[in-house]
């Protein structure tokens, strides 16, 4: 069948402007909205330039990036009367913007964080828009806007959902603000790309999100087709593009076979063109090796609206549709001497050329490098069919950490009926690898590259992994921290590079790709206590080649200040506890290995009928009863009287006999722990029988059937863990 | 000028974590960036933020950046020509 994939509706909110039309005179016109900052006082005598939104509407305590998240996504909706099924956006302060403003007035009061984790944008604009399906989370640095709609775009292909908003968001805040400058990476007069004079980029904020749906013909109100999404990493270096530009390009011919068109279908290319050295000369090489001499017509556009990071790639999308929709090719705004060693010819003045079919650049911190291809739904020349059933996947090897210490200790301890939940030493995770290898990694990156090494060293493979997926609730808390204090300590004059760097979400992820060269996609989702459900269902997605394995890891870490003021569960419990999994995955096919699939995600919110129809997924009652020996229940501290609920529901219904393990009892309380109970289950799948364990005197036998890991609370989850 | 270049080798193992390191580990004149040490351009800015800090000396782009940090003492010495009397 041939499924593709519509935009319906659109919306935006950047520097050029609130709204489609707004921007889309600003763009036509040629007009920049790069100003000096005024949003937050500076150390710096006269602000750098950003491309900062007027006009925002203020709200106490909700962060700016909730606010332009809300608005872009009101206008995507506005002119459908359709509900979203599902939600996916990509986003990298989150709520840093009220965070680090109460950090620096010396505010420790847990009820003024609660909106800081990514994950807590996304849930907004769900709770705002009445989304009660899949809410994922999407955090893989300046690409994340365009990685969020290549997941959208895989769940309409699949089948899985019907109507889904994608999109980008970022704020401006000081993190962003002062890491890019420590960098070095900020062009003092404004980012002006491919010239020969750029010095660097624009830090930017903005929104762009997507109403997708998918159908077999274009309907109605159709304002452009997604063709097709390409996904690498470079797998080279945590900041720095690869300088030949090769995982760009492959990106890039990713997108155009995934489209299904051909190079001389292209007609526009919206430039990733930060306007940073390094880059510009990197993507100058990626599109010469891929086009050769005959390159469409091109152009930066973050000379106009700055480098809007996570909704960069978002932004290049809605430009993308706006290209289709009125002809236009967007200037390269702030150029005026294309550098000759870049050796392209950007477009200098906007310009009127028929355009069918768009190319769209997205490349970020990680090597995390995104191309997307946009296409008129009418004058479609796609040739490509899509409809890809989910398969299970196959555990080659796994491996955890907990406060009792690696895979062995961790199993040891717990078969003894000692304590497994606490802190590991972070030391004694990395002592096997070079000094050299970790003497910038910090608490989680150290735990993420630990557990990556050892699941693919159980899997006793020796073939290394295509792609990389990762799921972490709070991200680097302890270079968060670090980059902050140092920041406020010298009254904004000084801060680590090393620390921003490090501070991104997926910086765990990009080690671990850099240290098995795995140059397929790398994918870092950040649900809070429902990550690693988001990352194994983004895996599912995306890691489809039978023949090319993955890693899934799930980790969180534990940081004396910040974990208690963000995670309520862990507020609220007595104990510090932190840790994760990870698992050696081979995408269906095999008939080795236990099989592990993601079968329900949704979020709760005014969404009574979760459980219900979680258990439907699962094939019902009598198909539950025959197929589940145990059930695995994550219940977060913070949501335990909703979970227990949402568990009585379930068992009351299904009527399931079997045990029912509170796993949080064990691992203690923290966003990755689901993780470790999907790497234990999966142990005890495979040994046949659950050991007597905290509350069950005796050794329950598993009679040959799987245990089902449930998620409870704001979201429901299940996970099957299958002999 | 020698004690200079022995205080920044102390601070350049501190600053970068390069624990399995002395600083008789580095040599003053052999190149610093990419070299036996293997440092990259993060670890670039990290000292230019060290050498602001702690010494008021501005490195604030990349091609100084590749001049002062060809070696630690090319990098004393630019400190040593800089440095105001204020700081320090």
């Amino acid at each position: 069948m041939n499924v593709r994939v519509f935009i319906i509706g659109m919306g935006i909110i950047s520097p050029l402007g609130a709204g489609y039309s707004e921007t889309f005179a600003a763009l036509k016109k040629g007009r920049t909205g790069i100003t000096p900052l005024s949003l937050f006082p500076t150390s710096h005598q006269e602000p750098l330039p950003v491309g900062e939104i007027g006009d925002v509407p203020h709200h106490e305590h909700l962060p700016r990036t909730h606010v332009l998240a809300k608005i872009a996504a009101q206008e995507a909706m506005r002119r459908t009367k359709e509900k979203p099924d599902a939600i996916v956006m990509g986003v990298i302060t989150g709520g840093m913007p009220v965070t680090e403003e109460l950090l620096m007035r010396g505010i420790y009061d847990p009820q003024r964080y609660k909106n800081h984790s990514t994950g807590s944008v996304t849930e907004y604009v769900a709770r705002e828009v009445g989304c009660t399906g899949p809410v994922l989370t999407v955090s893989t640095a300046c690409s994340s806007g365009t990685v969020a709609m290549k997941i959208a775009l895989e769940m309409l292909r699949s089948g899985q959902s019907k109507c889904v908003l994608a999109g980008g968001v970022d704020a401006l805040c000081r993190l962003t603000y002062y890491g890019f400058h420590a960098l070095q990476l900020v062009d003092p007069a404004g980012a002006r790309p491919l010239d020969q004079n750029r010095r660097g980029m624009t830090v930017a904020e903005g929104a762009a999100m997507f109403l997708l749906v998918a159908g077999e013909k274009p309907p109605d109100h159709a304002m452009a087709e997604l063709l097709g999404v390409g996904l690498t990493c470079d797998a080279y270096h945590p900041a720095a593009p690869q300088p030949d530009g090769l995982g760009a390009c492959l990106a890039m011919q990713n997108a155009l076979s995934d489209a299904g068109v051909a190079l001389s279908d292209i007609d526009y290319i919206n430039l990733h063109g930060t306007g940073t050295i390094d880059n510009d000369l990197a993507e100058a090489k990626a599109l010469h090796a891929l086009f050769g001499v005959n390159l469409p017509f091109l152009s930066s556009t973050k000379g106009a609206f700055g480098h809007a990071l996570a909704a960069a790639g978002a932004i290049g999308s809605a430009i993308s549709v706006m290209s289709i929709a009125h002809h236009l090719i967007p200037a390269n705004s702030g150029c005026e001497v294309p550098d000759p060693e870049l050796n392209l010819h950007p477009v200098m003045v906007p310009l009127k050329a028929e355009v069918k079919t768009v190319l769209s650049n997205a490349f970020g911190f990680g090597g995390n490098n995104a191309a997307l291809v946009m296409g008129d739904p009418e004058k479609s020349s796609s040739r490509r069919n899509v409809h890809r059933e989910v398969t299970p996947f196959r555990i080659l090897g796994s491996a955890c950490l907990t406060g009792a210490g690696d895979t062995e200790t961790t199993l040891a301890c717990l078969y003894e009926n000692k304590q497994i939940k606490g802190l590991m030493n972070p030391d004694a995770m990395t002592m096997h690898l070079p000094p050299r290898v970790v003497r910038r990694l910090k608490r989680l990156s150290r735990m993420v590259l630990s557990l990556a090494l050892s699941a693919h060293k159980n899997s006793g493979t020796s073939d290394s992994p295509a792609s990389v997926f990762f799921g972490t609730g709070w991200g680097p808390l302890s270079e968060v921290y670090d980059f902050l204090k140092k920041l406020f300590e010298s009254d904004e004059q000084f801060s680590s590079p090393t620390d921003f760097v490090g501070s991104v979400h997926n910086a765990a992820a990009s080690q671990v790709a850099i240290w098995f060269k795995a140059k397929g996609p790398n994918v870092t989702m950040t649900g809070e206590d429902y990550s690693f459900e988001q990352a194994l269902m983004s895996a599912s997605l995306l890691a489809r080649d039978p023949d090319e394995c993955c890693l899934l890891i799930a980790a969180d870490e534990y940081h004396t200040v910040l974990s208690g003021l963000f995670d309520r569960s862990v507020a609220l419990s007595d104990l510090p506890a932190d840790g994760g999994a990870a698992f050696y995955l081979k995408p269906g096919g095999s008939d080795h290995g236990l099989r592990f699939s993601p079968v329900f995600l949704e979020y709760t919110h005014n969404n009574p009928h979760a459980v219900r129809s979680m258990m439907n997924s699962l094939g019902g009652k009598v198909r539950i009863g025959e197929r589940f020996g145990a059930v695995f229940a994550g219940i977060p501290e913070a949501h335990r009287e909703k979970g227990h609920q949402q568990l009585d529901d379930f068992l009351s219904v299904t009527g399931f006999r079997g045990p029912v393990i509170d796993y949080r009892r064990w691992t203690g309380e923290f966003a990755a722990a689901s993780a470790v109970a999907a790497f234990l289950a999966a142990h005890f799948v495979k040994e046949g029988d659950l050991p007597s364990l905290h509350g069950h005197s005796s050794i329950s036998p598993l009679d040959g059937k799987g245990i089902l890991l449930m998620g409870l609370g704001e979201f429901v989850t299940a996970v099957e863990v299958l002999p | 000028m020698e004690k200079l270049i022995q205080e920044l080798k102390t601070k350049i193992i501190e600053t970068l974590s390069l624990l399995d390191m002395t600083p008789e580990d580095i040599d003053t004149d052999a190149q610093l960036v990419g070299g036996q040490t293997g440092l990259d351009s993060i670890d670039v800015l990290e000292l230019v933020m060290m050498v602001e800090k702690d010494y008021g000396v501005k490195i604030d782009n990349k091609e100084l950046g590749m001049k002062v940090f060809a070696s630690v003492r090319a990098l004393a010495r630019y400190i040593h020509e800089k440095r105001t009397d204020t700081v320090h």
